[in-house]
């Protein structure tokens, strides 16, 4: 171990400060191990030895990127009625039973993939496969169970969309950047098609996403690859194979110019929301994209940061988000205003920065800060199990080897200035993106409302 | 990669774009603990077992060691825990100030959090900008957030920048520069951004109300976040006043984990903090809060909201509370996880709702116990029936042997977890520092939950929950649909969420 105390001086004062980044090798890759069974099933193990626990994460390549007009919302009910029974187990069962043996679990749905997530002691992991496999070969769908979980999903919309600014503005947005791609649909789903999915839509679902060659397996934590891999033969070999997914065909056609809307709805904050057409997540130019977000809206020394919150107090919040997908997507900029400020006057603002950021480049100082950050962020992740278990099963499906996550500081690092004002010309064009603006409708401020 | 303002609950989660199973609602649980809860830093460790022989870790069930630690009392009152791990080159720290928005005086709520926001913004050498840049420059965190009853600082750097990262704590604690400039616009800010969780997540400030409603009269009642009405009536002299009465050296304990040479670490700490002077007042010590005894609802009005956001609650119990174990295990059955009481009778069963939780925060005195869901506008009395029924199933010896022991798996199962990184560690043995616990309180507990009897659990239930008639129901949600329908559970005291105050007196700062 190298230390060097007393050597390192940062220069004071000065925006060019700069400290070379740390490209330690990421350890772990010996001790992966990963098998695809005789069905199609790919399993990835880190054994990890520091707790007595295990993450399980079971990708799905099914999400609102595979739904159609009419049945949106769909993936993610499907995720909500994995867990209402099975021919063998009642509803509930699958959560009483876990839970009994130490375990606890969630789910997320995303445009692209659905994933299962458990945390368990490691004595847990025969139950935990049992009861993984028996969901995918026997789902059952009681008639009143989907009716019941259709009210769980709409409370989940109300949280997030219909009394949710930020969610109400984004579901606008995403549904105006895109005329032919499905990434145009709401994962939550759409309030009439909320009401209307039916029992025939789930099961054609199931059988086409939920078949053995549409998961991977990914387990982190203190066991051992081969008893993984022997259990997870005996409870999930026998199920069949299906025909792969159809391709999802649609590609999203060049837009011409930008789209632009203003909602008014009830509140004090106005809110601005600006996504850019932008690479899909197995782009070669991935890292130099996640590298201008970072110099853009990471952290308070980040550009818009600094020049909207700190010094110009134009707004109270700045972030940003690459949909990283399996098909181009979008790059976001999230923004949150004072109340009373003119939203015109930030967009002008930010559209100013970002000229001079694709006109002049960013500065070697601010490359290294988002180097080392981006490093700091990957390192925090792997410290965990759950983060283990999230980034092998990341690079295993939306870019296609578990292996690059142990090459991924070295990717980022080899990043240059000229490679992310590249990427900033390509991505930061007017033509190409949505702007959504909400502003607070007349009426709702403080005085109107008590009268 | 990138923070989303829209939801910070994971990164993969944008605004819209992904949903979950569950997530909302577990983070109703992130205030059950004092300290920074909005600013989880960065974590610190590497897996072991990447190098050498594999040895097999106990199981659950023989509970978790506290690692390998040096405890150290400066001259000056100072309290300083080392804890090396050499297997990652990374350093995770975390400094605990006594006192926090409890100390603060009356009508001045949010002036702890402003005073820990302030220390980011400029200290000895270093200008707010300087100060940024020298910390993420390296990849760094440095964050400092309030609490109930302290301050913390935690934060995460490469090992070889430990030194960097002791100069900007021993400057942020000792010498923040608190320039009036920088005061007024994260002032200004906070108040805007209250504004914001006010148009885009009323359910995060549920628990703000619910607090601010319950404990009248007790600290307890303030709002660690400010209100926008006390913010703005907030001066320099304030936050110099704070700074001056609870920044010193005897209300401090620094945990530092990670790969630390400790005899350096405990030389230049030493160095670095002897000139600072100890406090001259006696501890902040809090009265206990008393329970309520009537039902009463608080309705803040949200026009045009289509669901409910609702939480019940009572006193509970404090950090001290002898039974533990079985108030923990009591909980999980009844709102700690997912097949609880309350989420079987209100996800589960009915789908009124997307989840129902329950809790209990404890402070060095009794905090609340507080259930929390929400329903649409018009299925409200339902869910707060439901809510309420299931509250007297618990109190009516509800729980069985087989319940029990369900509980006692899944809280043990899952507590490992809770201490996997150095920066866990250091913030768990913040806690046991605060609140004066010992590391009994983490190694004992794994026995103590196995030796917990029904008897003992229908004790706690008996005790610690409150009755159904006894709660404060407090409502964001359509306050016109609302009003005829919420009168049957007691008096209702009604004010607009727009309020620039939590209090529902208006004009009332706490």
């Amino acid at each position: 171990m190298n230390k060097s105390f007393g050597s390192h001086f940062l220069a004071v004062g000065s925006l060019t400060a700069a400290v070379e980044p740390d490209v330690s090798p990421v350890p772990g890759r010996e001790l992966v191990r990963a098998t695809t069974l005789a069905n199609g099933l790919n399993i990835i193990v880190w054994p990890v030895h520091n707790i007595p626990s295990v993450a399980m994460n079971n990708w799905v390549r099914a999400g609102s990127r595979n739904e159609a007009p009419g049945i949106t919302g769909l993936a993610h009910f499907f995720e909500h009625m994995m867990f209402n029974g099975t021919t063998r187990r009642q509803p509930g069962e699958f959560d009483r039973l876990m839970e009994a043996q130490g375990g606890a679990n969630n789910a997320f749905t995303s445009d692209d993939v659905t994933v299962y997530q458990d945390w368990f002691p490691r004595n847990a992991l025969e139950l935990v496969l049992d009861l993984e496999s028996d969901r995918v070969a026997n789902l059952a769908f009681a008639p009143a169970v989907i009716e019941s979980e259709r009210g769980v999903v709409w409370s989940e919309r109300r949280l997030r969309v219909d009394d949710n600014n930020q969610g109400m503005l984004s579901e606008q947005v995403q549904a105006t950047a895109f005329v032919s791609h499905p990434y145009r649909f709401p994962t939550i789903g759409w309030p009439a098609d909320i009401q209307s999915w039916r029992l025939e839509d789930l099961q054609k679902f199931f059988k086409t996403y939920y078949a053995p060659n549409n998961l991977t397996l990914v387990f982190a934590g203190d066991v051992v690859p081969e008893r993984v891999f022997e259990l997870a033969r005996r409870y999930f070999e026998h199920i069949p194979r299906q025909a792969p997914p159809q391709e999802v065909r649609a590609v999203e056609p060049e837009q011409l110019g930008e789209r632009h809307f203003v909602i008014k709805r009830k509140a004090q904050t106005p809110l601005v929301q600006i996504a850019y057409k932008a690479p899909a997540a197995a782009d070669l130019r991935g890292p130099a994209v996640n590298l201008l977000l970072s110099i853009l809206v990471d952290g308070d020394s980040s550009r818009l940061h600094r020049l909207l919150v700190e010094e110009r107090q134009l707004a109270i919040e700045v972030g940003g988000h690459w949909q990283e997908g399996f098909d181009p997507g979008l790059l976001w900029l999230f923004l949150t205003l004072p109340e009373g400020t003119d939203p015109a006057e930030v967009q002008a603002a930010v559209d100013a920065e970002l000229a001079n950021v694709v006109e002049h480049g960013v500065t070697e100082a601010e490359l290294d800060r988002a180097k080392n950050m981006t490093a700091a962020g990957f390192w925090k992740k792997l410290a965990t199990i759950d983060g283990k278990a999230q980034l092998l099963g990341e690079y295993e499906v939306f870019h296609g080897d578990w292996g690059k996550l142990f090459d991924a500081p070295a990717q980022f690092d080899r990043v240059t200035r000229a490679e992310v004002q590249a990427v900033a010309r390509e991505i930061l064009d007017k033509r190409r993106r949505t702007v959504g603006v909400l502003v607070p409708e007349e009426g709702t401020d403080a005085e109107a409302d008590e009268a | 990669m990138s923070a989303n303002p829209a939801d910070t609950q994971a990164p993969a989660m944008t605004a819209g774009l992904t949903s979950a199973r569950t997530a909302p609602i577990a983070s109703a649980a992130a205030t059950l603990t004092d300290g920074s809860s909005g600013t989880t830093p960065v974590a610190a460790a590497l897996a072991a077992g990447n190098a050498g022989p594999v040895t097999l870790s106990a199981t659950p069930a023989a509970g978790v060691k506290v690692p390998a630690h040096e405890r150290i009392v400066l001259s000056n009152g100072m309290t300083l825990i080392v804890m090396p791990r050499h297997d990652i080159p990374l350093v995770s720290f975390n400094a605990v100030l006594r006192g926090g928005e409890s100390a603060a005086a009356p009508g001045k709520s949010g002036v702890a959090s402003l005073v820990a926001g302030l220390l980011e913004k400029g200290a000895g050498k270093r200008d707010a900008f300087a100060f940024v840049d020298a910390v993420e420059g390296v990849g760094g965190t440095f964050n400092a957030a309030a609490g109930p009853e302290s301050i913390a600082i935690r934060g995460q750097f490469l090992a070889r920048d430990q030194q960097l990262m002791l100069e900007l704590l021993a400057d942020a604690l000792q010498r923040p520069r608190f320039k009036l400039e920088e005061l007024e616009n994260l002032r200004d800010r906070q108040i805007e951004l209250i504004k914001a969780a006010k148009d885009s997540d009323p359910s995060e400030l549920i628990g703000t109300y619910g607090r601010a409603y319950l404990f009248q009269g007790h600290p307890y009642a303030r709002p660690v976040i400010g209100s926008e009405s006390s913010l703005a009536s907030l001066t320099h002299r304030d936050i110099v006043d704070y700074y001056h009465t609870y920044f010193r050296a005897d209300q401090l304990t620094l945990i530092v984990a990670g790969d630390v040479d400790s005899v350096w670490l405990k030389k230049a700490v030493t160095k670095a903090f002897s000139d600072w002077p100890r406090s001259k007042r006696p501890p902040v010590v809090l009265p206990q809060p008393t329970r309520i005894k009537e039902r009463s609802v608080l309705l803040v009005d949200s026009p045009g909201s289509v669901q409910t956001y609702f939480w019940i609650g009572n006193v509970g119990v404090d950090r001290h509370y002898p039974d533990r174990a079985a108030l923990d295990l009591a909980n999980t059955l009844y709102g700690g996880r997912f097949t609880s009481l309350l989420n079987t009778e209100l996800r589960v069963k009915s789908g009124l709702s997307y989840g129902a939780r329950s809790g209990f925060t404890r402070g060095s005195v009794a905090g609340e116990f507080a259930i929390r869901s929400f329903a649409q506008t018009q299925d409200t009395g339902r869910a707060l029936d439901l809510s309420l029924q299931t509250l007297q199933q618990l109190k009516h010896s509800a729980v069985t042997q087989e319940m029990l022991d369900s509980a006692r798996a899944y809280v043990l199962g899952q507590y490992p977890l809770d201490f996997e990184t150095a920066m866990d560690w250091t913030v768990a043995l913040g806690e046991i520092e605060l609140y004066g616990l010992g590391a009994g309180y983490i190694e004992n507990y794994s026995s103590q939950l196995q030796s917990v009897t029904l008897p003992q659990v229908q004790s706690v239930i008996e005790t610690a929950f409150p009755a159904p008639d006894a709660v404060a129901i407090v409502l964001i949600g359509d306050a016109a649909a609302l009003r005829g329908e919420v009168g049957r559970y007691g008096p209702i005291t009604e004010m607009p969420l727009i309020q620039p105050d939590f209090d529902f007196r208006a004009g009332n700062r706490l």
